[in-house]
């Protein structure tokens, strides 16, 4: 066992600590790549000196402030990553002309309903990717994440009566599905039934 | 040719403005109407999210390279973090009593916060008593 991973362990098991170990720097290039597009497109210029320092600096940060893995068994599907921004752009506007049409219809006697959903994923990625989708996408707002019960608490706007109100609990596992499709484990992907298992060992607590 | 491709984008982005002030207008309509913390921060979530983000796509195709960079990235963060302030805003707001409770159908967490020997904890169904 690695120094880094013998200091995760001993973090671990202090309350509130989530995530593995540190991840080995050769895992964090995405991480880094991410950090040098932006450092260029802030800049706004493709001039060498950009070029290199970006690089330098992303590589600095990576090795100097290395993150928990919290993506360890996160597998991207390209794919599906190159659809999720259509997904996305529908899902906006269909939950802002949702609202919009709330908000011009029926104003100060809005329905609104707070429902429980659960959710298949345990790791910290696929639950906050999945919150952030539910979110953005249909006419849902989380309102509470039970980490420890892979429950989401949503709070969903055009609710009046029992079929919207499933109809939204549809919406968010759409965005759970659409999660799962992008960067979940491959059992998962298989298996539209299968909640991901074996992360982290804390699942039940509390 | 460059000049039917710069007539095709002035277009564009009158569209794209044109609808992102719409949403923004239809936002601040759900603002001053709904009634609550809650649905307002989905009014704000959704329908001015979406504003911006047309106006930011609709300025970024008639500036200059490395501004349209700056502004897409501006996006990309506003999608990230909206869905961030409001899970935290509508925390606070729901657990302080700022949603009215009269104007849900459901709600499943109120079941779920309330003390398991209270009355009140049973299945959903009507839930909340109807308001008005």
């Amino acid at each position: 066992m690695s120094p880094a991973d013998e200091q995760a362990h001993g973090t671990a098991s202090t309350p509130g600590a989530r995530g593995g170990p540190p991840r080995r720097t050769s895992r964090q290039w995405p991480l880094a790549l991410w950090l040098w597009v932006l450092w260029i497109v802030l800049w706004g210029s493709v001039s060498p000196v950009v070029l290199v320092g970006g690089a330098v600096v992303a590589l600095l940060v990576v090795v100097l402030f290395p993150l928990p893995s919290i993506a360890r068994r996160a597998r991207l599907h390209p794919l599906w990553l190159l659809l999720l921004p259509a997904h996305l752009l529908v899902g906006l506007v269909g939950s802002a002309v949702a609202v919009a049409l709330e908000a011009v219809r029926r104003g100060p006697r809005v329905r609104a309903a707070v429902l429980e959903v659960p959710l298949r994923s345990e790791s910290d990625l696929m639950i906050a990717a999945t919150a952030n989708m539910a979110s953005l996408t249909p006419g849902t707002l989380v309102l509470e994440i039970d980490r420890d019960r892979r429950r989401l608490y949503v709070h969903a706007l055009p609710a009046r009566d029992a079929r919207e109100v499933d109809r939204r609990r549809g919406e968010v596992a759409t965005a759970e599905r659409w999660v799962v499709r992008t960067i979940g484990p491959a059992e998962m992907r298989k298996d539209p039934n299968r909640r991901e298992r074996g992360y982290g060992g804390e699942g039940e607590r509390r | 040719m460059n000049g039917l491709v710069q007539t095709a984008l002035e277009a564009a982005t009158a569209v794209l403005l044109l609808c992102g002030a719409v949403f923004c207008l239809l936002g601040g309509v759900g603002l001053v109407r709904f009634p609550d913390t809650v649905t307002r921060l989905q009014a704000a979530a959704k329908a001015q999210n979406l504003g911006l983000l047309l106006i930011l796509i609709g300025a970024a195709l008639r500036v200059p390279l490395p501004y349209a960079g700056l502004l897409l990235l501006i996006a990309v963060f506003q999608l990230i973090t909206v869905p961030v302030l409001g899970q935290i805003v509508g925390r606070i707001a729901y657990r302080t009593g700022a949603v009215e409770r009269h104007t849900l159908t459901v709600d499943e967490l109120a079941e779920r916060l309330a003390p398991p020997d209270a009355p009140d904890a049973g299945e959903s169904g009507g839930g909340r008593g109807r308001g008005t």
